[in-house]
């Protein structure tokens, strides 16, 4: 069972997810490098963070009858959900909150994405904009139900939507292991809502940019840090809910959930590297065909697993 | 601290955060006045506003989806009660989600799946 | 403690690069591709995320107006700078980076429009008058970076210099505000909603055309007036129009310009599409711009041709170097556009390591793995699959040869023709045969300076983007990739008036 409930958790689990997506870029960029020629190296890995500071000293940027209350609205809803996701997920022995709905909870923030993506596409009032904004959509519509249906496995797996009973649940044998296609679709669907790599479709770079093109300063320093704040989340989400949460051999529960975290997260970095986006035009209808049912039938697994204990 | 609490603790410190980076921004910037801008049209002048009643061409995907959301609806608290209601909430259950593919094979074949 | 000025030192070390690249300036972008790799300068597809404007080509009069709306949609810390030839490229960056780590020259680009409309000059001040600017010697006369840095350090020790920049900004923060505490800030977009509440009242498609927000803009359009120096953007922009699609639905029509300055985009195309959600419905081809001094321009990609039919000699292995590269530009760029940049900037290492000089042994294993991760990738040929069929006996029916009528297939054919032609050229990189034009295609196609292949595969484009969606019809123009540079190109030029 996880711990729940001091106070400190409520700074600890935002700043562990920052430092876990940061994480994340610097792998990235590091990848960049090496594909690029360049030195690979410390220095090249922080190089990205530059954005930061300059992202604070930009001017404000105006366009004709931008809707700016939606625009806010929806950059910042990106990373604040992914923020409020981390509320169920236990590092080690600890979490913020462990709700009898904890899996639920984590579904809505994700769904939460939908609407700030397409408001942040909204809002700038321009064309490219609103296409990626309503791409984000067809591509949640394709994504969805997969990654809904993985959670669902995992939580019928231990018959609770309690995070911190799924983890402890998997005794011994990892749901990864015994539910290989939701822990695939939920992969997938940590990319996707993250909109990296193969599902960087929103933000594609064939319509300049998409939801990003538009954001500057600020805006766009929150908006692409949900990205990358999504990523971690989901990345430390996987392991609660298919690799076993904090249990294993020798160390201790918060190593263990940090080895795996990190082990993921390298994973979906290493993969959002190997595709190109994936259009939602064709993942819609492979999803449905192929995704849904294969992740339906496998929902069915661990019911009747259920049933015969 | 009640789930609750902790959630709306949580979403402070997320939004004292993401005041703090507008507040930063907003000491650092360097220049005060917003210029008016255009949005990006490869070089050229927008001839209209973009927001606009958008041809979603995928709209009939949205309907499939809803059918399942309302499915998820039951599917959630269903995950609890399979031990406890037995072999019938498990039939019933997968019977439901059969009926729903059946429908999705029919809209597949249809073509509501594609819209290229 | 100046805290800004130490964020602009800092930051300018990473800029991010809008790369502008106008036609006859292919040598130029490669040039500053290969060095924003090298120096990890990432490159923006949108002013409002860059840094620095990176002109890449010669003076386009045509395309001063474009580069003028880049220039004013990039919000400070900024700098703009022009590299004419590729040698050019490397001190332009460097002054584009000196620009931006200076505080004073940064403070004054982030002056707010007001009443000081002249002290903008140049920046933001009105178009017709940075035009002036532009032609007048001492600004661009010597041309590259020095000179650009010349007319970027206008933006504070020029003509307007006597006037005090505080002042310029104290005044105006007092009226404009930051746009979202400031009153007349507050005018555009407090009531953009209720346009939109018009616009959704429009039910019933027939009674749109009042332009339900329309009055509200003209709000906007005062607004920008009060700004000064803005007219050409006006916020009175009319609302979309509905118009009749192929699913029998009256919804609203975008029109939205490809190019001239697009990312991963052919330099100085511009295609005019009209959209309905996503679908192109209407494709209008522009006139490629031409540059004013017609032997200003030699289209780098197929220059070893138009040496040969001049009369220099020009070996076959320099012209198989060429192609090669050419295709790697091309699936580079189709790479980008199919959202697979990892795999974009190896296409475009090769193809800068192919133009150096690069032997045979030390390309053709990288090639081999590209062609076995892009080439063989079931992904891309999923994603790629029946985009853009042009059959051998279409292309040949538009006057096109080249890797787009041998491929005779759609998008995945045409990108797995150029990675087998590459293959098929490596034997030959050294080969010191004369190159004779009639044997040897240039890349997009047979040489003829009376029908440059380009022109034909612009013209196969309208046809096959009607009806596709906007993602599929970057994919086709990225998978034909014409050469706009080859219309205008010297020999070409001479040709067509005779």
């Amino acid at each position: 069972m996880v711990e729940a409930g001091a106070w400190w958790t409520l700074l600890a689990a935002p700043g562990l997810l920052v430092v876990l997506a940061a994480l994340a870029v610097a792998g990235n960029a590091v990848l960049d490098a090496r594909d690029a020629g360049r030195p690979v190296g410390v220095a090249g890995a922080v190089r990205p963070f530059l954005g930061v500071p300059r992202a604070l000293v930009a001017q404000p940027r105006r366009l004709p009858a931008q809707d700016r209350l939606l625009w806010r609205t929806g950059v910042v809803t990106v990373p604040v959900a992914a923020v409020l996701s981390t509320l169920v997920v236990p590092f080690g022995g600890r979490v913020v909150a462990d709700p009898s709905v904890g899996v639920v909870w984590f579904n809505a923030m994700e769904v939460l994405t939908w609407a700030g993506l397409w408001l942040a596409g909204w809002g700038p009032n321009a064309a490219f904009s609103l296409i990626g904004g309503y791409r984000f959509l067809a591509q949640g519509l394709a994504y969805e139900l997969p990654l809904m249906f993985a959670l669902i496995s995992a939580a019928t797996g231990a018959e609770s939507l309690r995070v911190g009973d799924i983890a402890a649940a998997q005794d011994g044998l990892w749901y990864a292991v015994w539910m290989p296609v939701a822990f695939a679709a939920y992969l997938a669907g940590v990319l996707a809502f993250s909109f990296l790599g193969p599902f960087a479709y929103p933000a594609g770079r064939d319509l300049a940019g998409g939801v990003l093109g538009e954001v500057s300063g600020a805006d766009r320093l929150l908006l692409q840090a949900g990205r990358w704040l999504w990523l971690a989340s989901g990345a430390a989400m996987a392991v609660p809910l298919f690799l076993g949460g904090g249990a294993g051999p020798g160390l201790p529960s918060w190593a263990w959930s940090l080895v795996k975290t990190l082990l993921v997260l390298g994973l979906l970095v290493w993969v959002l590297r190997r595709l190109p986006v994936v259009r939602a035009d064709r993942y819609v209808e492979f999803a449905w065909v192929v995704l849904i049912p294969l992740t339906i039938a496998q929902a069915l697994v661990p019911a009747l697993v259920n049933l015969g204990r | 601290m009640s789930g609750t609490t902790a959630a709306l603790s949580l979403l402070a410190v997320a939004l004292v955060a993401v005041g703090g980076v507008y507040g930063a921004a907003w000491a650092a910037r360097i220049g005060s006045g917003a210029p008016d801008s255009a949005p990006f049209g490869s070089g050229l002048e927008p001839t209209e506003h973009a927001v606009s009643r958008f041809h979603v061409r995928w709209y009939t995907v949205t309907m499939l989806f809803l059918a399942f959301d309302m499915e998820m609806v039951f599917m959630y608290p269903w995950t609890r009660v399979i031990s406890a209601m037995g072999p019938s909430a498990v039939i019933e259950m997968f019977v439901f989600l059969a009926v729903l593919v059946t429908g999705v094979v029919h809209a597949w074949r249809e073509g509501a799946l594609r819209w290229t | 403690m100046d805290l800004t000025g130490l964020i602009l030192r800092v930051t300018a070390g990473r800029p991010h690069v809008l790369l502008a690249t106008v036609p006859g300036g292919a040598a130029v972008r490669l040039a500053a591709e290969r060095l924003l790799r090298a120096r990890d300068w990432p490159q923006a597809s949108t002013p409002a995320k860059a840094d620095l404007l990176l002109v890449a080509g010669p003076d386009l009069p045509e395309l001063r107006t474009a580069l003028e709306r880049l220039w004013r949609d990039m919000p400070a810390p900024r700098a703009r700078v022009h590299a004419r030839t590729p040698d050019e490229v490397e001190a332009a960056l460097d002054s584009g980076r000196a620009l931006l780590g200076s505080p004073a020259v940064q403070r004054e680009s982030a002056a707010p429009p007001g009443e000081a409309v002249g002290h903008r000059e140049g920046e933001h001040g009105a178009q017709e008058r940075h035009e002036g600017d532009d032609q007048a010697p001492g600004h661009d006369g010597d041309g590259g970076g020095e000179g650009e840095a010349g007319r970027a350090g206008d933006a504070h020790g020029g003509p307007d210099g006597e006037h005090a920049p505080h002042d310029a900004g104290q005044d105006t923060e007092a009226e404009h505000g930051d746009g979202r505490q400031a009153p007349d800030g507050q005018v555009p977009d407090g009531q953009a909603p209720d346009g939109h509440g018009d616009h959704g009242d429009n039910g019933n498609h027939g009674d749109h055309g009042g332009h339900g927000g329309h009055g509200d803009h003209g709000g906007h359009g005062g607004h920008g007036g009060h700004g000064g120096g803005q007219t050409d953007m006006p916020g009175g922009l009319p609302m979309a129009e509905p118009g009749a699609d192929r699913d029998g639905l009256t919804l609203d029509r975008l029109h939205l310009p490809l190019g001239p300055f697009l990312a991963d985009w052919p330099a100085g195309l511009t295609v005019r599409l009209v959209l309905q959600g996503d679908v192109v419905q209407r494709v209008d081809v522009d006139e490629p711009a031409r540059p004013s001094d017609d032997a200003a321009v030699e289209a780098f990609w197929v220059q070893p041709w138009l040496r040969a039919a001049s009369g220099e000699p020009v070996t076959v292995g320099e012209a198989v170097r060429r192609r090669a590269a050419a295709h790697l530009d091309s699936l580079g760029r189709l790479l980008a556009v199919a959202g697979w940049p990892a795999e974009a900037v190896r296409a475009g290492r090769l193809r800068d390591d192919l133009l150096s000089g690069a032997p045979r042994a030390a390309v053709a294993p990288r090639l081999e793995r590209l062609t076995r991760r892009v080439g063989r990738s079931r992904t891309l040929a999923w994603l790629t699959r029946g985009i853009g069929v042009v059959t051998a006996q279409k292309a040949r029916e538009a006057g096109a040869g080249g890797p787009a009528a041998r491929a005779d297939g759609d998008v995945t054919a045409r990108y797995r023709q150029w990675l087998a032609d590459i293959r098929h050229d490596l034997p030959r990189l050294e080969d010191p045969a004369p190159l004779d034009v009639a044997v040897e295609d240039s890349p997009r196609g047979p040489w003829s300076a009376e029908a440059p292949p380009s022109a034909a595969l612009i013209a196969l484009l309208p046809p096959l983007l009607e009806g596709a969606e906007l993602a599929a019809a970057r994919l086709v123009v990225a998978s034909l990739d014409p050469d706009p540079e080859e219309l205008v190109s010297r020999g070409v030029v001479e040709v067509a008036r005779g």
